[in-house]
């Protein structure tokens, strides 16, 4: 069960290094880091998830034996990341805006004023 | 009281950065918000020395006062051992000294209170790292330093290369991110916390298994895309020379001063690994190639700024070569160098922001002659560029001097040639930044006054005080290397090889005891200076050197044929007339004849560094599955 999560995640994650590293467009770079991302949080989450696991909330119920529950941190950490992830996502894309208004075009190989 | 110091020096940086965007606007009050912080800051830091560095205590504090139950840390610690100060120092001093500068040179831009909080942020989140005791807070802080790194380098809106080089900083930047982000999950997968201490002590009793090794390469790459180690150096290149030179002083002094803080705790801490002399060897390598590599690029660069970030690099390659050779004079001449590296990398690139604030330009043909108009600022930059080449009087000697002894040291001991020709390529590297440093000094602060800088006028003084200091520290640090090693340096050392203290003050008396019960320290924290060195090893050096120089030039001669075009006259055989009055040879053109004959590798290398973003992002998986290759088969 778990096992899919992970080759989900892997699968993402190579998707993400593919498109950074062969498309031009640099939207579509973005787009990869955007996957690549999106890999690391399903990674994330799996590692903390529990089989028949409850929410980690005590609060609401009484507790009986056998009970237990999923990791709460990963699922913090994965919070944090996506947030992290989403102000990566709007920088990058505030400086494609001005790439396009600077040098006219979205093609990485004609973005190459700085070189050698 | 004193446990609290570490985090305010934290939190007044940040608050610091909001309270400029409440009041930024006015001059005086911007000016009072940021003092007032980066001092703060500063003060905390230098009133940790006495208990930290002297006493040897270890200052260990949970956020929230979460402390660990039954042996699990819960919460997210902050702790300062001698290590973490160290860096803590290094940090808030150039943040301090390149903060007084920025008051006046960025008069220049628009929006000055945006700048300041941008600074501050990219402050406090290099100072959360390097006292930071959680992996995931030290990934949180990474990315508000890189966020703020990659907004300053877009900030020059004058300047047209500013928003590329921000695009591939955050491109090739946020890569790293994800490799020390997994690294993190997959550590937490096996150890299930995420402090330092005690992943330290789990992954000894629980052995590292194939996802650790894994996780270790992750990490590694991760914070050595930080420091910008060799294939993501040219990210460096850009970012540095679009920036304002005050941020290019943090960028290249304090930001890759964190991924080698990184290294340090990820190797020598956390996994461990250096005790492996695998991974000695893989780090030095590194080294080697980041420190060569990037002085060569510097030789064929024509901005100021630009041949100034490559030199950084080089410089970083000292100190990881240095940390690969995980003896106590290796670690203590790396630790010395990072310190060398901020004061002196600091002061020439505010040398360069001067330049570029009295001229409106870093190309180096454009420039000459400033030394007339601008002496404080010529002789600034000669200490600078004295220091960096190591010229004795300097702090670059020392550092550079224990470097070499460090690897001739390893080499006696190991008894492998390798090491010993370490020590030449790092010779060969200092005497080529020497060469880089007389072509920069001769193309911008001697030979001909242009026209058009006929009016220049010596920077203000709040700009020039901040680079006095800086280059007084130089003398300092290199005429007192006893004083720096007795109060700073050996703690450090000290600190990164017996790490029990760490882990004991954050986990609890007894808990490394009971964890590390079988590791031995990686070696002993003690050193001697070679004070008269042998003169058999230099003239062994003389030797190597000269038979490398004449192996060289019968390669090249085998390979050289007519095939080649000479592009300029200056390169063809003079027979007389007056043709050669029109080809003179530029101040910023000085090597010609050397770089001529390197022609082929500078081509080369120069067409590498293409400037396609996915050309970097190739490079780093590329070197991203080298590194974990090279861990799976010899961790």
């Amino acid at each position: 069960m778990m096992l899919v999560n992970y080759i989900g995640a892997v699968l993402l994650l190579a998707t993400g290094f593919y498109v950074m590293m062969t498309k031009e467009n640099i939207i579509k770079i973005v787009i990869g880091m955007g996957i690549i991302d999106y890999g690391l949080n399903l990674i994330i989450v799996s590692i903390g998830f529990n089989e028949g696991g409850t929410a980690p909330i005590f609060t609401m119920s009484e507790l009986k034996p056998g009970m237990y529950f999923v990791d709460p941190v990963p699922q913090a950490l994965t919070l944090t990341s996506i947030v992290i992830g989403a102000c990566v996502t709007a920088m990058a894309l505030t400086l494609c805006i001005k790439l396009y208004e600077e040098y006219g075009t979205l093609n990485s190989s004609h973005i190459r004023r700085l070189r050698g | 009281m004193i446990q609290h110091f570490p985090i305010l020096s934290i939190m007044v940086l940040f608050l610091g950065a909001f309270l400029v965007v409440l009041v930024g606007r006015s001059r005086i009050a911007r000016t009072a918000v940021v003092s007032a912080a980066v001092l703060t800051s500063f003060a905390l830091m230098v009133a940790l020395i006495k208990p930290v560095m002297i006493d040897g205590q270890i200052i260990s504090y949970w956020m929230g006062n979460w402390a660990p139950v039954s042996g699990y840390a819960i919460g997210i610690g902050i702790e300062v051992d001698a290590l973490s100060l160290f860096f803590g120092l290094l940090v808030s001093l150039a943040v301090m000294l390149s903060g007084f500068y920025s008051f006046k040179y960025i008069t220049q831009d628009d929006s000055p209170d945006l700048f300041f909080t941008l600074y501050l942020m990219l402050a406090g989140g290099v100072m959360g790292i390097v006292l930071s005791g959680d992996l995931f807070n030290i990934f949180v802080m990474l990315e508000v330093m890189t966020f703020a790194a990659v907004a300053l380098t877009a900030f020059r809106s004058w300047n047209p290369n500013a928003r590329e080089a921000a695009f591939k900083y955050l491109v090739v930047g946020s890569l790293g991110s994800t490799f020390v982000l997994l690294g993190t999950a997959l550590v937490y997968g096996q150890c299930h916390t995420l402090n330092l201490a005690q992943i330290s002590g789990l992954l000894s009793v629980n052995g590292i298994n194939p996802t650790m090794t894994f996780a270790f390469a992750l990490l590694f790459t991760g914070f050595g895309v930080k420091a910008f180690m060799t294939p993501f150096h040219p990210i460096a290149a850009d970012a540095h020379a679009a920036a304002p030179s005050s941020v290019s002083v943090l960028i290249s002094g304090v930001f890759t001063k964190t991924g080698v803080y990184g290294i340090i705790r990820v190797s020598y801490f956390l996994f461990k690994s250096m005790g492996m002399s695998s991974m000695q060897t893989g780090l030095v390598f590194i080294g080697c190639v980041s420190m060569f590599v990037c002085v060569t690029m510097a030789l064929n660069q024509h901005d100021f700024k630009r041949l100034l970030a490559f030199h950084s690099i080089s410089q970083i390659g000292y100190i990881l070569t240095s940390l690969g050779l995980c003896s106590a004079i290796g670690i203590a001449g790396g630790l010395y160098h990072a310190i060398n590296h901020t004061l002196f990398k600091g002061l020439l690139f505010l040398t360069a922001g001067a330049v570029l604030y009295a001229t409106g330009t870093t190309k180096l043909e454009k420039l000459g002659g400033l030394a007339r108009r601008m002496p404080q600022t010529a002789a600034l930059f000669m200490v600078g560029a004295f220091s960096i080449s190591g010229i004795p009087p300097f702090n670059g000697f020392v550092s550079k001097w224990m470097i070499y002894q460090a690897a001739y040291e390893k080499a006696a001991e190991t008894g492998s040639i390798g090491y010993a020709f370490v020590t030449v390529i790092a010779v060969v590297t200092s005497v080529l930044t020497l060469a880089s440093f007389v072509k920069v000094g001769q193309s911008v602060f001697f030979g001909e006054l242009p026209v058009e800088l006929e009016n220049v006028k010596e920077t203000p003084l709040s700009m020039r005080i901040p680079m006095w200091i800086m280059a007084a520290l130089c003398l300092l640090t290199g005429v007192l290397p006893g004083l720096m090693q007795q109060y700073i340096i050996n703690p450090a050392v000290r600190a990164t090889l017996d790490y029990k203290g760490y882990i004991d003050a954050m986990m609890g008396e007894g808990y490394a005891a009971a964890h590390l019960a079988d590791t031995v320290p990686l070696a002993e924290a003690k050193y001697t200076f070679a004070g008269a060195w042998d003169p058999a090893f230099w003239l062994v050096l003389f030797v190597i050197v000269l038979l490398g120089v004449t192996v060289a030039m019968m390669i090249g001669k085998s390979g050289r044929g007519a095939a080649t075009a000479i592009a300029d006259d200056k390169h063809d055989t003079f027979f007389g007339g007056e043709k050669n009055t029109f080809s003179q040879v530029g101040g910023g053109d000085l090597f010609w004849g050397f770089k001529y004959n390197f022609r082929r590798y500078l081509n080369v290398m120069g067409n590498a560094h293409s400037g396609v973003v996915n050309d970097y992002v190739t490079w780093g998986v590329i070197d991203l599955a080298l590194i974990i290759v090279y861990c799976f088969i010899f961790m």
